[in-house]
C-alpha cells in the first residue's frame, strides 16, 4: 500500500548515494578551506558584510585559501538550524578552520570545537579563552572597536546643536556596554576639552532594541527607536546595531527639514547612500586579522589564545594593515575633521587616554580611581554604564 | 425531445448499480421509473443528468449521440434534474436563487427575471414570493422554485427524483397538475418514485427496475398487481395493525413550551402509555420535531415539565434520558443517525458498553454480522454506512436501537422506504410495542399512521390540534386538520 | 492514500522547480545539493533526525485532533509552552545532582505544559464557543510573548539583556548523546514509541474510535451516547502533550536553553505534514522525514550555490501553497462520484 512512498524515498536515497560518491571523486587539487558563519545577511552593509569582505580579502591575499560561508545564522532566520550542524557541514566540505562571527554563537561554536578537536576554530567577540571554557582548538579574537566608537562619540559631540546624542544599542552585554561607554567617553572629551562646555549639559541616551538587528516581533523596531530620538530633540544618533536604520531615518528627517545626523556601525561602506547625514562610520577591517589567522592555521602551531586587534595608528583607514578604522562621512564639517585628526593622533600616541580615572559608573560607584588606567580586562568586562550616560546599564 | 438510453452500465467498484438498461422517453409524456430502494433508479437518473459518469452505454437525444460530464453540460442539452434535496442557497432570496446559474454578465436586469419568475409561477399554479429568503420555504416550495428555474434555463427533459417525499398533500396536488401542464406543453418528464399510487396517478408509461436491470414496462391502463410483481418479484403482504392495550405511564409532557423548528412547540400536554404506538402528523416544522426532541432530552423546554416513566426529567440531558431506556432516531439518516466514514462494525463497536479501554473488534464484528443478518441489511461488516442504500441505512439504524427500549422516539422512520421495507420495519417495531415499549413516531404518510398507530396527534403551527384514535377518524379528516381546518 | 501523498509530493516538487527556475537557480543542481546536504552522510542524517523528532511528535499529536475534526493551529504555542516548562524545571538543577531525574521531570513538565495550553484552546472552543483556529492563533501569540518576556526578563543571562536566549544549561542536563552521532537515543526512542502508541490508540482503543466517530459526525455520535465535548478536550490533551514533548526535546536535546524561536515553526510545519500524509499515522513520519530533509538540505543552497538565502523561505511558502492546493483538490474529488443513498 505504501509502495509509492517507498519508491519516492528510494529514488531520493539512491540519488543521494550516487551524488556523494560522485562528489568525493571530483575533489582534486586541495585548497585550504576556511568556513565563515555570519549572523546576518552577507550583504547587510553592516557587521556581517564586513566579515564577508574580510573573508574575500583572505581569498585574494593568501594563496590557496578558499572561503565557504553561510549567512543569516540565527534561529529566527533559520529555524531549527544549529551551529554544530553547520560546522559539521563545513568540515565535510573540507573546512580546516571555522570562524563564527557573533557573540550569539558562543555556546554552539564551543560545542562544535569540542566535537572536532582537529579543526581550528575562531570565535569573534567571544571570551571563552579568558573564562577558561575554551577547548584547545578555539581562539578568540576581536577588534578594538573602542577607538572607533570614541571617534564616533567625538564627532557626534562636535556636531550636535541640541547637545543630545542618542545611542541605538543592540542587546545589553559586556561588549555593548563597553562600546556605548567608549562612544560616551569620546563625546564627553570633545564636549569638555574641545568645546569647553560643562559635561552636565551633554545628554547621552542609550536605548537597546534587544538584538544585533531587527527581528520583527522579537526586538524593538530600530526604525521606531531612531524616530523617537529625532522626534524628542536628539539630532545625532550613533548606531550600535549591525544594520543602517539610523542613517535611513536621519535622511528622512533631513528631508523633512530637520537637522539630523547619524553614525552607523561596523562596515566601511555603511555611509553610502546617506552622505548628506552621515558623519562617518567606525568599522571593522577583518582582512588583515583574518589572513593572520588563516596563515597561522595553515602553518601552525595553533593554540588557544585571546587576541584584541587594534587600529594601525599610522593610517587607521589603510585596509591592508588596520583592524579597526573610522571612515569620515560627507556630512562631517571641515572644522570637525581637523579636530578629529588631532584626536586620532593623540589617541595613537596615548596622549589622550579615555579609560583613565577618575571614572564612575552610572550608579555612582567607582570604576577607576584618579590616574588609574583601565586594563584590557577591565575594559572588556565593563559591568555597568558610565556616569553621565542615560539608559539601562544592565539587565536587572 | 426524444431521449433514448441504450445499454447503460454503471459500476461502483464491484457494485453494479445499473447493468445494461435500455429506456426510451417520448416527448410530451410523463414517464415513471419504479423500483424498490437500491434498484438503481437514482443512479440511472444521475447518469442521465450528468451528475455521475456512466461506465458504459449510449445516450441518444433526438437520435444523435451526446456526451457530457456535468449537470451544466446536461442542462445545455436540455436535461435538468430536480434532486431529492433541492440544491439552493438558503440565505438568498427566491428571486436570487431563480437567477443563479442563469445570469451571464451584469446586463440582465433583476426585473426581467422577476417578471419571468412570476409568469412561470402563474402558469404552473405556484405561489412564490420572490423576495423571501429561500431558507424560509418549505420543501415543496423549494421544489417549485427549482422547477421554475430549470424550465427557465431551457430544460426540455425534467427528471424528478422522489418529488413527493416530504411535501404536503396540497403541494403534491399542485405539483402534479403543474407536471401535467408541462408535459402538455411538449416537454418530457421522468418521475422516479417507489410510490405506486403517485406513479399510477401521473404517468403515461412506467418502466420498472429491479437490481439494476429493467424488469418490465407498461402503458396505461396499469395493473397494480403486475407492477408489484415486476418490482418485488412477488407481492408483499399487508401489515396488521397492532392494537396494543395501553399500560402504565411511559411519557408525560406537562404544559411544555419550547422554541425550535419553524413554529416551536406551545403549551403541549401529552400522556403516553407503555405499549402505545403514537403517530405524529402535520406539515414539516409544525412542532413534531420539537416534540420528539423534548421527549428525548435533546431540547430543554423553557416552560413545563417532562416526565419519563414516573420520573421528572426536566432539565436533564439526552444521555440521562438514554439511561432510562429512551431511544431517539432522527429523520436525516446520514446527517444525524449514522456516521459517514465509519463501517457497520465500527458502529457496532460504538454501541458496545463502555468501560473497556480497548475496542473488542472480534465482538463488534460478530455483532455486525448478527445485525446484518437479523435486519436483512444488504452489506458487509466492513461496508462504510454511506455505501448502503437508503433502505439499508434505515434498517441499520433500527438495528442500533437498544435491545429493550422503554420509549422509542422515531422521526419519519420509513421515509424513502419501499412498501415491503415499511412492512418489515413495522413488524420489527411492533415486537417492541408488544413487549411494552411506547413508540412515538412522526410521518408524512397519513396511510402509514392510520395503518400502525394506536393514537394520532396532529400538529399545526406548534400546537396539537387533534388527538384521536385512528378508528375514529380518516385520512380526509386528518388532512383537513393538518391544513389547520377543524 | 499513499499514492495520493506521492502525487502531492510530486506536485510540490514541480512547484518548487518552477520557483527555482524563476529565481534563476539551476533546479537539478539545487535538488542534488538538497539531497546531498540531507542524506549525503551519516552526520547529515543525524541532523535530519534531529529535525524529524519534534516534527513527528507534533504530527502525532495533531493526528488526535484532526481525527476528531479539530484544527489545532495552537500546536505551535503548545510546543513553546512545553519548552518553557522544561526550561523552568532544568533551571532548578545547577548543582549537578540527579541529572537524569531532573531531565525526566522536565520532559513530563513539558508534556503537561503543552497539554495545559491545548486544554485552554479546548475550553475556549467547547465552553466559550471560540473556534479552535482563532483560540489557537491567539494562544500562539500569548505563548510567543511569554517566551520573549521570560528570555528578556526573569530568565535573562546575568547582566545581559539579549534576545539570543537564556543561559545554556550545565552539560549534565543535556539529553545524553550517542558518541559521535548527535542524536539523543532517548528522544529518538520516545518519538518512535509515540508513533506506534498513536497508531495503537487510534486503531485499537475505544478512545480512538470515539475520536473518529465524533470527527465524522458529531451529532450522530452524540445520539450514540458519546460525549463530544469531553472527548475533544481529551484529544487536545493528547495533542498538547505530544507537542509539549517536542518543545522539551528542543530545549533539553537541541538548544540546551530557551531561545525565542524555540518552536522553529515545527508546529505549523507539522500541520502541513499531517495534511499531506492524508491524516495517516504511518505516512506522517515519512512526510515529516521528507520535510526534515528539505529543512536540513536547503541550507546548501546559500552555502554552495550562493543563492540568496531568502529563496529557501520562498520554497517553503511554495510548499505550503502546493500542499493546500492538493488538499483542496483531493477534498473535491472525494465529494464527487460514489454510490448514492437513494435507490
Amino acid at each position: 500500500m505504501k509502495k509509492a512512498i517507498a519508491l519516492v524515498l528510494t529514488v531520493f536515497l539512491v540519488t543521494a548515494l550516487v551524488q556523494s560518491v560522485a562528489g568525493t571523486a571530483r575533489a582534486a587539487a586541495k585548497p585550504y578551506t576556511f568556513g565563515l558563519l555570519l549572523v546576518g545577511p552577507y550583504n547587510d552593509r553592516g557587521y556581517s558584510q564586513a566579515h564577508y569582505e574580510g573573508g574575500q580579502y583572505v581569498e585574494k591575499t593568501v594563496p590557496g585559501a578558499r572561503m565557504i560561508y553561510i549567512d543569516k545564522v540565527n534561529p529566527a532566520d533559520r529555524p531549527g538550524i544549529t551551529i554544530p550542524q553547520l560546522v559539521d557541514d563545513m568540515v565535510e566540505k573540507g573546512a580546516r578552520l571555522v570562524i563564527a562571527n557573533s557573540d550569539d554563537m558562543k555556546d554552539g561554536i564551543r560545542e562544535a570545537a569540542r566535537q572536532h578537536p582537529d579543526i581550528h576554530f575562531v570565535h569573534v567577540s567571544g571570551d571563552d579563552v579568558l573564562t577558561g571554557k575554551a577547548p584547545k582548538n578555539l581562539v578568540n579574537t576581536f577588534g578594538r572597536m573602542e577607538y572607533g566608537k570614541m571617534m564616533a562619540g567625538f564627532v557626534a559631540a562636535l556636531t550636535t546643536r541640541t547637545g543630545k546624542i542618542g545611542y541605538l544599542g543592540p542587546l545589553i552585554n559586556e561588549e555593548t556596554r563597553r562600546l556605548a561607554g567608549s562612544a560616551y567617553l569620546g563625546a564627553r572629551y570633545a564636549w569638555e576639552k574641545v568645546l569647553k562646555k560643562n559635561p552636565k549639559d551633554l545628554t547621552f541616551q542609550v536605548t537597546w532594541i534587544g538584538f544585533w538587528f531587527n527581528i520583527p516581533g522579537v526586538t524593538a523596531d530600530p526604525t521606531q527607536v531612531a524616530q523617537n530620538f529625532y522626534n524628542t530633540g536628539f539630532d545625532v544618533v550613533i548606531s550600535g546595531i549591525d544594520t543602517t536604520e539610523a542613517v535611513t531615518v536621519a535622511k528622512q528627517k533631513a528631508k523633512e527639514g530637520k537637522q539630523a545626523w547619524a553614525i552607523p556601525y561596523d562596515y566601511v561602506g555603511a555611509c553610502e547612500g546617506g552622505s548628506s547625514v552621515c558623519l562617518g562610520v567606525p568599522y571593522f577591517n577583518w582582512g588583515p586579522g583574518y589572513s593572520g589567522l588563516v596563515k597561522k592555521s595553515m602553518t601552525g602551531p595553533w593554540k588557544s589564545e585571546w587576541t584584541w586587534l587594534g587600529p594601525d595608528w599610522q593610517d587607521i583607514n589603510n585596509h591592508r594593515t588596520t583592524n579597526v578604522g573610522f571612515m569620515e562621512g560627507d556630512a562631517l564639517a571641515p572644522g570637525v575633521k581637523k579636530e578629529l585628526k588631532t584626536f586620532i593622533r593623540d589617541l595613537g600616541s596615548k596622549k589622550v587616554q579615555l579609560f583613565k580615572g577618575p571614572l564612575r559608573y552610572q550608579d555612582g560607584t567607582v570604576f577607576l580611581r584618579e590616574g588609574e588606567v583601565a586594563t584590557d580586562k577591565q575594559v572588556w568586562y565593563m559591568p555597568k554604564l558610565l556616569e553621565g550616560m542615560q539608559g539601562a546599564g544592565s539587565a536587572k | 425531445m426524444n431521449v433514448e438510453l441504450i445499454d447503460i452500465h454503471k459500476h461502483f467498484g464491484s457494485v453494479r448499480a445499473n447493468s445494461g438498461i435500455d429506456l426510451k422517453i417520448l416527448p410530451g409524456t410523463i414517464h415513471g421509473i419504479l423500483g424498490e430502494n437500491g434498484a438503481g433508479k437514482s443512479t440511472l437518473m444521475k447518469v442521465l443528468a450528468g451528475f455521475i459518469p456512466k461506465t458504459r452505454g449510449t445516450i441518444l437525444l433526438d437520435g444523435s449521440e451526446v456526451g457530457y460530464s456535468s449537470p451544466e453540460g446536461a442542462l445545455r442539452h436540455g436535461i435538468g434534474m430536480l434532486y431529492q434535496d433541492p440544491l439552493d442557497f438558503p440565505p438568498l432570496s427566491v428571486l436570487e436563487n431563480f437567477m443563479a446559474g442563469q445570469v451571464r454578465g451584469a446586463t440582465m436586469g433583476t426585473e426581467v427575471h422577476r417578471a419571468r419568475l412570476l409568469e412561470l409561477c402563474t402558469g404552473l399554479g405556484f405561489k412564490l414570493d420572490p423576495d423571501v429568503p429561500a431558507g424560509r420555504l418549505t420543501v415543496g416550495e423549494r421544489q417549485q422554485l427549482e422547477l421554475a428555474r430549470l424550465l427557465s434555463s431551457g430544460a426540455r427533459v425534467l427528471i424528478l427524483d422522489e418529488p413527493t417525499t416530504g411535501i404536503s398533500g396540497l403541494q403534491k396536488e399542485v405539483l402534479f397538475s403543474a407536471l401535467k401542464s408541462i408535459a402538455r406543453g411538449g416537454r418530457s418528464i421522468v418521475l422516479v418514485s417507489h410510490k405506486l399510487e403517485d406513479i399510477e396517478a401521473l404517468c403515461d408509461e412506467i418502466t420498472v427496475l429491479r437490481e439494476g436491470i429493467v424488469t418490465g414496462t407498461m402503458e396505461r391502463p396499469f395493473s397494480t398487481q403486475a407492477l408489484l410483481s415486476m418490482m418485488f418479484g412477488s407481492e408483499p403482504s399487508p401489515a396488521i395493525r397492532s392494537g396494543h392495550e395501553p399500560g402504565a405511564q411511559a411519557l408525560y409532557l406537562d404544559n411544555v413550551s419550547a422554541p425550535g423548528g419553524r413554529a416551536g412547540l406551545a403549551e403541549c400536554t401529552v400522556h403516553v402509555s407503555r405499549g402505545e404506538v403514537i403517530g405524529l402528523a402535520g406539515l414539516e416544522g409544525s412542532g413534531q420535531e420539537v416534540f420528539l426532541r423534548i421527549a428525548a432530552g435533546l431540547i430543554r423546554p423553557h416552560r413545563g415539565r417532562v416526565h419519563v416513566g414516573r420520573r421528572d426529567m426536566t432539565g436533564r440531558g439526552y444521555h440521562a434520558f438514554q439511561s432510562l431506556g429512551v431511544a431517539f432516531q432522527p429523520a436525516s439518516r446520514l446527517e444525524e443517525g449514522l456516521i459517514r466514514g465509519l463501517t457497520v462494525t465500527e458502529h457496532c463497536a460504538l454501541g458496545e458498553g463502555g468501560g473497556q479501554f480497548m475496542v473488542q473488534w472480534d465482538t463488534a464484528e460478530q455483532d455486525a454480522r448478527d445485525k446484518i443478518r437479523k435486519f436483512q441489511v444488504a452489506g458487509t461488516p466492513d461496508s462504510p454506512v454511506e455505501s448502503l442504500s437508503g433502505g439499508n441505512q434505515q434498517r441499520l439504524l433500527l438495528a442500533f436501537l437498544p435491545e429493550e427500549p422503554e420509549l422509542l422516539l422515531l422521526e419519519n422512520p420509513t421515509r424513502g422506504l419501499d412498501l415491503e421495507s415499511v412492512h418489515w420495519v413495522w413488524d420489527h417495531l411492533d415486537a417492541h410495542a408488544s413487549r411494552g415499549a411506547a413508540i412515538v413516531f412522526s410521518s408524512s404518510e397519513l396511510d402509514e399512521i392510520l395503518m400502525v398507530a394506536d393514537r394520532v396527534l396532529v400538529f399545526f403551527d406548534g400546537h396539537i390540534i387533534k388527538d384521536e384514535r385512528p378508528e375514529d377518524t380518516d385520512a380526509l379528516a386528518l388532512g383537513r386538520a393538518i391544513a389547520g381546518k377543524m | 492514500m499513499a499514492l495520493e501523498t506521492a502525487l502531492t509530493l510530486t506536485v510540490v516538487l514541480g512547484f518548487t522547480t518552477l520557483v527555482l527556475l524563476l529565481a534563476g537557480a539551476p533546479p537539478l543542481e539545487s535538488y542534488r545539493q538538497i539531497v546531498k546536504g540531507s542524506l549525503g552522510s551519516w552526520g547529515k542524517v543525524t541532523h535530519v533526525i534531529k529535525v524529524w523528532i519534534p516534527l513527528t511528535l507534533a504530527a502525532c499529536g495533531l493526528l488526535y485532533t484532526f481525527r476528531i475534526g479539530l484544527w489545532n493551529i495552537g500546536v505551535e504555542g503548545q510546543v513553546m509552552v512545553g519548552a518553557v516548562l522544561t526550561t523552568y524545571v532544568l533551571r532548578t538543577g545547577s548543582d549537578g545532582q540527579h541529572g537524569q531525574y531532573l531531565l525526566a521531570a522536565a520532559l513530563l513538565a513539558g508534556m503537561a505544559g503543552g497539554a495545559l495550553w491545548a486544554v485552554m484552546a479546548g475550553y475556549l472552543k467547547t465552553r466559550g464557543g471560540v473556534h479552535e483556529i482563532f483560540a489557537g492563533l491567539g494562544l500562539n501569540f500569548v505563548a510567543q510573548g511569554l517566551v520573549l518576556w521570560l528570555i528578556f526578563g526573569p530568565w535573562k543571562q546575568p547582566g545581559i539583556a539579549s534576545m539570543s536566549g537564556t543561559e545554556t544549561f550545565a552539560e549534565h542536563l543535556w539529553m545524553p548523546y550517542l558518541e559521535g552521532l548527535r542524536i539523543s537515543p532517548a528522544a529518538l526512542g520516545m518519538t518512535l514509541t509515540s508513533v506506534v502508541l498513536t497508531a495503537y490508540m487510534l486503531r485499537a482503543t475505544r478512545f480512538g474510535l470515539y475520536l473518529k466517530a465524533i470527527g465524522s459526525n458529531e451529532k450522530a455520535a452524540f445520539l450514540f451516547g458519546l460525549r463530544p465535548q469531553a472527548t475533544m478536550i481529551l484529544a487536545m490533551v493528547c495533542a498538547g502533550g505530544f507537542a509539549g514533548l517536542a518543545g522539551s526535546f528542543q530545549v533539553a536535546g537541541v538548544y540546551h536553553r530557551l531561545i525565542p524561536a524555540i518552536s522553529s515553526g515545527y508546529g505549523y510545519l507539522a500541520l502541513l505534514v499531517v495534511m499531506l500524509s492524508g491524516f495517516s499515522v504511518w505516512v506522517s513520519p515519512l512526510v515529516a522525514f521528507f520535510f526534515a530533509c528539505l529543512n536540513v538540505g536547503s541550507i546548501q543552497l546559500p552555502m554552495v550555490l550562493q543563492l540568496d538565502s531568502s529563496l529557501s523561505g520562498v520554497i517553503q511558502g511554495t510548499l505550503v501553497m502546493a500542499a493546500l492546493a492538493m488538499h483542496a483538490m483531493r477534498a473535491r474529488s472525494r465529494k464527487g462520484g460514489g454510490p448514492d443513498a437513494g435507490g
